[in-house]
């Protein structure tokens, strides 16, 4: 009888999880097994390690392993830091509260293509921001912020695109925390941030490491915002595998989207164990 | 009996191989009327789609076959001729595909040999140094050179050779760029720098760290004047810098500068020249896969697509060099008297060596 249980539970997970453990497990499988020689497109399959050899002595490898790092991190913490405040001011309903939340959201019905067209009319050489500020008189000429070495643009782009998601996130989850564990907190003398440091940060946590997740592994593969407005001397890892895909080299290609997988994977680890030690430190045990 | 045998048996044979493979027609009217019947061809072609899509409309009027252009990327749409190989029907009828793809596909197992099936004519099939071997016809020549803004750079003292671009540089530092990415334009420009100054033999595809070793001079070069030029986004980001006039020069292609132009996305007084030391010419091919759904039609679009007067056409409408002798040039941009600086593309694998060693060397310094 117990056995029919599992196989019934077993039979319902199967449509819907099988097909998705499937077709990740095909993905995963064809690009690891690529990144090693096999399914060769133009030639005949053999194991060989040269194609992780190849990547690993290239410095673009690493610079872009680095880059994607950078903006992976640096997108995901900033759109979860902004998004906690406007998450708390939203919590409680007030009038034009609605009309507020919708408009932040705007940006997910954007495609981050349109998006950073429009960003890269605006930072242009002749771009309004320069023509503005040549025309108030505060800069004499107009400055080169298109393609920035610092990827600011990209930073900005991901952050745009990535708080409103962070906010859905967010948002129900504060707004499932009650009032008399506030109430509670302010009346044993804790200000503000002691109250968003260890009552709301930690009730939430589980919605800040979804966020923080998602958004960093999205950042990570970035194809659109780099290629359009990101720096010029550098390759996203996305692109880099556009790059060795475009010139027939799948192999090549399959390892840097192993890689991705892989950072993405240790990144989501990492950050749930972080999140944690951050917020309940040598308590991390008793949160288990 | 057994010339009678024999004969069935060859005649079976030829019935076989002609429901089996295509071709085999030379009569060029029997191809025209089955064209006809077919009524439509599929053209995986992945630029100027909607431009060229008014262009061709003579040749859906003139022989009543529809023509209908997808709007894949170049490569997706080899990668899914590749893909289509095994299929006994595919989906692609004509396809475009760049002559410098052409070395890294299986050419006799994914098309049909044009020389075989074609009216006789001019044809091109072996450009900027690759032999499609009559596999693939050129149909669409394009140039690489100088576009630069006449307002700002002196006419009578284009810089010719590396040691003239320096200089240009150095007067006008961040007014010149180009591409490593996003369109061949930048990467001709590097190529030809590295060819001239280093003593590597780019006549040769073969490949070998030596070789590569012998770049230095020009990978020495871009990076002493590392501050001085900048490096743009692609193809058309560096055309558009200059007609926003925050550049003053920058490689470009002749039939994307023309086109730009001629739709008025650039500014029309924005001129293009060879330098003396030579950029690089190429060109896109197109072909027919032997799965094709329309074979015959296919073949009546690519004759015309490869005629005197269609060639013509694409140098009036799109400055496209023309591919065929008979063809009018006069609309080009670039005068004929620099065409003699056309230099071919390096040839694989000494070209993605050379690419590879440009990004890890220059590029990664920045």
């Amino acid at each position: 009888m117990k056995a029919l249980n599992y196989l019934k539970i077993i039979a319902l997970l199967l449509p819907g999880f099988g097909l998705i453990l499937f077709f990740l497990g095909m993905i995963l499988y064809v690009a690891i097994f690529q990144s090693f020689g096999l399914f060769n497109l133009s030639g005949e399959d053999n194991f060989t390690l040269q194609y992780w050899e190849k990547l690993f002595n290239r410095k673009v490898f690493y610079r872009s392993v680095n880059y994607s790092l950078y903006v992976g991190v640096i997108s995901s913490i900033i759109s979860v830091a902004l998004a906690y405040p406007i998450a708390l001011w939203l919590r409680k309903p007030f009038y034009g509260s609605i009309i507020i939340n919708s408009i932040l959201k705007a940006p997910l019905l954007v495609h981050g293509l349109v998006a950073a067209f429009l960003f890269v009319n605006l930072v242009a050489y002749h771009g309004i921001i320069n023509q503005i500020f040549i025309f108030i008189g505060l800069w004499d000429e107009p400055i080169r912020m298109q393609n920035d070495k610092n990827a600011i643009g990209v930073l900005i782009l991901q952050v745009w695109k990535n708080l409103p998601f962070a906010l859905l996130i967010l948002l129900g989850s504060i707004q499932s925390i009650g009032d008399d564990v506030i109430d509670a907190a302010r009346d044993l003398g804790a200000n503000s941030f002691a109250r968003l440091k260890k009552i709301i940060a930690p009730l939430t946590i589980s919605s800040m490491q979804a966020a923080l997740i998602i958004i960093f592994i999205g950042a990570l593969a970035d194809f659109s915002f780099q290629s359009i407005a990101g720096p010029t001397n550098k390759y996203s890892l996305s692109q880099l595998m556009l790059y060795y895909k475009n010139n027939g080299r799948w192999h090549e290609a399959a390892g840097v989207g192993v890689t991705i997988m892989i950072i993405s994977f240790l990144g989501a680890i990492f950050i749930s164990y972080l999140t944690k030690f951050i917020f309940f430190g040598r308590k991390i045990n008793e949160f288990k | 009996m057994y010339r009678k045998i024999l004969a069935v048996f060859s005649l079976l044979s030829v019935m076989l191989y002609s429901g089996f493979t295509f071709g085999g027609s030379h009569n060029w009217d029997e191809v025209l009327a089955e064209a006809k019947k077919e009524g439509k061809v599929n053209w995986f072609q992945w630029y100027l789609v909607d431009a060229l899509a008014e262009f061709i409309k003579p040749f859906e009027e003139e022989y009543g076959i529809d023509v209908v252009i997808t709007q894949g990327k170049h490569t997706v749409n080899i990668d899914k001729a590749v893909a289509e190989m095994g299929r006994s029907k595919g989906d692609i009828d004509v396809l475009s595909l760049g002559f410098d793809k052409i070395p890294d596909l299986n050419m006799p197992g994914m098309f049909i040999k044009l020389s075989d099936e074609l009216p006789k004519d001019s044809r091109t099939t072996n450009l900027a140094g690759v032999d499609a071997k009559d596999y693939a016809y050129a149909w669409w020549g394009n140039q690489s050179g100088f576009a630069y803004d006449p307002e700002k750079v002196d006419e009578s003292k284009l810089p010719q050779t590396p040691e003239e671009i320096a200089q240009f540089w150095e007067a006008n530092p961040g007014k010149f760029g180009f591409n490593y990415e996003n369109g061949g334009s930048g990467p001709s420009f590097f190529q030809n720098i590295l060819r001239v100054m280093g003593s590597a033999d780019f006549t040769s595809g073969e490949s070998s760290p030596e070789k590569i070793s012998k770049l230095k001079p020009g990978i020495d070069y871009f990076n002493k004047y590392a501050d001085k030029y900048i490096i743009t986004a692609g193809n058309a980001d560096s055309i558009q810098r200059i007609s926003d006039k925050e550049i003053w020069m920058a490689p470009a292609w002749e039939d994307h500068l023309a086109g730009l132009q001629k739709r008025g996305e650039v500014r029309k007084e924005i001129k293009m020249y060879i330098p003396s030391m030579g950029m690089n010419g190429g060109g896109n091919g197109v072909a027919i896969p032997k799965n094709a759904p329309n074979p015959h039609a296919a073949l009546v679009f690519a004759n015309w697509l490869l005629s005197a007067e269609t060639q013509t056409g694409f140098n009036r409408d799109f400055g496209a060099a023309p591919l065929h002798p008979e063809a009018d040039d006069s609309s080009a941009l670039i005068s004929n008297s620099q065409r003699a600086y056309r230099q071919n593309w390096a040839s694989n694998p000494f070209s993605k060596d050379l690419t590879d060693h440009f990004i890890e060397e220059v590029m990664m310094n920045r």
